[in-house]
């Protein structure tokens, strides 16, 4: 019944999902129906209408002195529920590996209570920046991909005055899994092939830009 | 789900723990209460260690067997947090120290605790005699009791005391202090787990008061 010893054993086991495969690209505004529509039909349930989603994303840093490195925590919900709230810890993308076929970090995901804002501002932790993702989701397994436009926060605080951040849409590929494994590069390489007339495929985090808004 | 009382039964001097909480599953038994397995509920400390913040906080990690998925978070503040296990990991993350740095939240040594014991079911009811665990001592006894049926304390609480009157004799006189201060509001689990927290402070109180020189407190 230890439940420390119990969290131990998941992690240990390697059940929990703790491992991003990704894959980032833009695609111009005008080109976006386009890939919207082949993605339709790369993807699963292509007879349905693909799932639109207007996200509200926070990212908290904790700093303290010198000697401690700062840490960030995103918690994003849903214009559409705003009281599902979902917490995310995301590490630092190994890029050194040119081998790899896709960008790899460390992932913890949560879902959390709708007060976790001020549950993170209690704990010691600041707001850094916010921006608002809105766009569109499919997905081919377990691949999830996102087609989204990033718009930055006019007004802190209010989600209504937004200014779109450029005239691109972020396309996201990625897949959360318990370790790392070969199979699933090799399956996103392959997807990722097939949009390649769409999409510019950048090695870069996106959120390196979003940090100057 | 429904509303929760908790109550510390005293132990007294000349007889164990243990001695206790048999008597009470007796009791419960001849009532005609079944046992329905065993529960438990954990806390953990955290302090922090940031030097930029003006006040230093501690985080108290909850789990409760009978929400096995969920972690509830709360700060000295009173605030608390539901979430998936996973934001234990997340903890962690703060917990962590990298090469050369310092975290940013230490886990307090000996200060974990836990009520854990047998779990009964009466019709409507469910009783759950734990028996208090801190730094692998054992200190006093907990017992739990819920009316299913009903979310607002105040509907069932005469009901709720009748029935507790019935085994633990004039222990449950009063609401708990928690609850008095939402009688009419909605029960949820985090009721349950600020209950907790407010025994598990008072038991490691007592025993700091009675154990002055143990240093890692």
């Amino acid at each position: 019944m230890d439940s420390t010893g119990a969290m131990g054993q998941v992690l240990s086991s390697k059940v929990a999902p703790v491992v991003e495969n990704f894959l980032q690209g833009s695609v111009l505004d005008t080109s976006k129906d386009v890939l919207i529509h082949r993605l339709r039909g790369l993807c699963d349930n292509a007879e349905n209408q693909p799932e639109i989603f207007h996200d509200h994303e926070i990212v908290f840093i904790m700093q303290g002195n010198p000697n401690q490195q700062p840490i960030n925590f995103h918690a994003r919900h849903s214009l559409m529920h705003p009281d599902a709230w979902h917490l995310r810890y995301l590490g630092v993308a190994d890029i050194g590996d040119k081998n790899k076929l896709t960008l790899i970090r460390h992932c913890v995901d949560a879902g959390v209570s709708s007060n976790v804002v001020d549950f993170l501002n209690e704990m010691g932790f600041k707001i850094d920046f916010e921006f608002i993702a809105k766009g569109y989701f499919f997905h081919k397994g377990r691949m999830k991909v996102t087609v989204s436009k990033l718009y930055k926060i006019l007004q802190p605080g209010s989600t209504d005055q937004v200014e779109p951040l450029s005239q691109s849409h972020l396309v996201e590929l990625s897949v959360v899994a318990p370790r790392v494994q070969e199979q699933i590069g090799e399956d996103m390489k392959n997807f990722a092939e097939q949009l390649k007339p769409y999409i510019l495929y950048k090695i870069e985090l996106k959120l390196d830009h979003l940090q100057t808004v | 789900m429904g509303t929760i009382d908790v109550y510390p039964y005293p132990v007294p001097e000349e007889k164990s723990g243990q001695q206790v909480v048999d008597t009470i599953q007796k009791q419960l038994e001849l009532l005609g209460a079944h046992k329905s397995g065993n529960f438990c509920v954990d806390c953990e400390s955290y302090q922090s260690n940031i030097q930029t913040a003006t006040q230093q906080r501690l985080l108290h990690l909850f789990h409760n067997s009978e929400q096995p998925a969920t972690c509830f978070s709360v700060l000295d503040s009173g605030i608390c947090l539901v979430s998936d296990l996973l934001f234990e990991v997340l903890v962690l993350k703060l917990t962590e120290k990298k090469t050369g740095k310092e975290c940013y939240y230490q886990q307090r040594k000996g200060f974990k605790v836990e009520s854990k014991g047998q779990r009964y079911e009466l019709g409507d009811f469910i009783v759950k005699v734990g028996s208090v665990i801190l730094a692998s001592n054992f200190r006093g006894i907990l017992i739990e009791v819920e009316y299913c049926p009903c979310v607002i304390p105040s509907e069932c609480w005469n009901l709720m005391k009748e029935f507790m009157q019935s085994f633990m004799g004039n222990m449950a006189e009063n609401p708990p202090a928690h609850i008095k201060s939402k009688m009419d509001t909605i029960y949820t689990p985090e009721d349950t787990i600020q209950q907790y927290l407010e025994h598990f402070n008072n038991f490691r109180k007592a025993t700091s008061a009675s154990v002055p020189a143990t240093p890692n407190r």
